[in-house]
């Protein structure tokens, strides 16, 4: 065993974290607001519910792997050349976009028809309804399943590694192959990975106690 | 370059053929990861702590790691300590502990949702702690499991591209290396994309066959 020579290679792998920590934040975000948008479009009827509803499906039914070799690999054909850090990006973002969409149609699904109802009959249109009375509702719900969606993203992005994106489990390919010491090496950065992930599941599930208890 | 449908077609073939593999080490995958979340579950409401303790410690592990880490740590790690397997065994490995400790969590909430007068009964019809386990618990727990258990398995086969990063000849295998002989990325990958997609399809689709057989009991006698 030659654990020095993992902890020597610690500040590299920590830059590498840094990479999978902004990946995931980048991806989040975007994919939170199109979440939103495709969660929103699924409960609409007609196009725009069938577009939506292809997306998620085609998102959530397929590795994420093809995905990004899809988009990295698949559309330069069409004239579309993206960098790896790009490409691996945007399939994320579509992955993390299909998935966040079923929590926030899930979550506005959740929250009686009557406050619908009751909005529209005070005069407002569903627009306004959906946006001061029953999405802000909803938000409470989203929030436990989009900490638990974080975590998997941050699990995900070392996909991202497969096309040489800069990030932990890439500085932890290339420390295996400088210095051999893959069973060392491996298991810090699996460690790395823990120490952000686990907070966050346990966050994610006290949030989610804490919205059992509240709810009537 | 341009799309070519033909050329799409002709790839079909091979990848159904890598394809095959994907099944099979899904359908492998799916029978040992059950295994171990029912044994995890069982280990999580155990009376003894230190089995407790170290079934929480195996979920929290698993889970809160990336597969593709744990792949490259069973693959390229373990020689290290004398611990040898091929592709097929450590793609296999990965695959089931991280799937398994996903199920030890899905199976604990089924029996967690058990009701108590069931273990209770089953205590006063002078059932053994195992024949409880069995005859009553478990049986119940896995019906309430089921739709969780069959988004983990659905999970599952998407997971398994990932065992081409060691040199497993799946699908995704397949697909990279049609890619690196022809450059026709976007047939190549598309095409694969849609066996994957009809894959899982297929799959949701006989587990809400098995579910809606499983849980046959709970419909009024005359809609059986």
């Amino acid at each position: 065993m030659r654990w020095e020579v993992a902890f020597q290679s610690l500040p590299y792998l920590v830059r590498g974290l840094e990479g999978t920590v902004r990946l995931g934040l980048l991806v989040m975000a975007l994919g939170t607001i199109l979440g939103i948008v495709v969660g929103l479009l699924r409960l609409s009827r007609g196009l725009p519910y069938t577009a939506a509803t292809a997306f998620v499906e085609l998102f959530r039914d397929t590795p994420l792997l093809m995905q990004i070799f899809f988009v990295f690999f698949g559309l330069p054909a069409l004239g579309i050349r993206l960098s790896a850090f790009v490409a691996a990006s945007m399939a994320m973002t579509s992955f993390a976009a299909a998935n966040a969409a079923e929590i926030v149609r899930g979550a506005i699904q959740s929250i009686p028809r009557g406050q619908m109802e009751a909005a529209r009959s005070l005069g407002l249109s569903y627009v306004q309804a959906m946006r001061y009375v029953v999405f802000p509702q909803a938000i409470r719900r989203m929030i436990p399943p989009m900490v638990g969606l974080f975590t998997t993203l941050i699990k995900d992005t070392s996909l991202a590694a497969i096309v040489n994106v800069f990030e932990l489990t890439t500085a932890a390919r290339q420390v295996v192959e400088r210095t051999l010491a893959s069973f060392e090496v491996w298991l810090v950065v699996a460690g790395m990975y823990f120490l952000v992930c686990y907070p966050l599941s346990v966050l994610a599930r006290r949030l989610e106690r804490r919205l059992v208890s509240e709810s009537p | 370059m341009s799309i070519d449908p033909a050329f799409a077609l002709r790839v079909l073939p091979p990848l159904v053929r890598g394809a095959a593999l994907t099944v099979e080490v899904s359908i492998w995958a799916i029978g040992l990861a059950t295994g171990v979340g029912i044994c995890g579950a069982a280990a999580r409401g155990s009376r003894i702590r230190p089995v407790r303790w170290l079934a929480s410690a195996y979920v929290e592990l698993f889970r809160n790691t990336p597969l593709l880490v744990q792949i490259f740590f069973i693959f390229f790690g373990l020689p290290r300590v004398g611990v040898r397997l091929s592709a097929f065994q450590s793609g296999l490995l990965a695959l089931v502990l991280y799937t398994g400790a996903y199920n030890t969590e899905v199976f604990r909430a089924g029996l967690e949702a058990v009701p108590r007068g069931l273990r209770e009964a089953a205590m006063a019809l002078g059932l053994s702690r195992w024949q409880q386990f069995r005859f009553v618990e478990l049986p119940l727990a896995a019906r309430i499991a089921l739709p969780a258990l069959g988004n983990n398995f659905v999970a599952l086969v998407k997971n398994s591209s990932l065992v081409s990063t060691i040199g497993m000849v799946e699908l995704t295998f397949v697909a990279r290396d049609l890619e690196a002989w022809t450059f026709r990325s976007f047939e190549v990958y598309g095409m694969a994309t849609l066996v994957y997609l009809g894959l899982v399809l297929a799959l949701s689709g006989a587990l809400r066959r098995v579910e809606a057989r499983a849980l046959r009991f709970l419909r009024p006698p005359e809609a059986r």
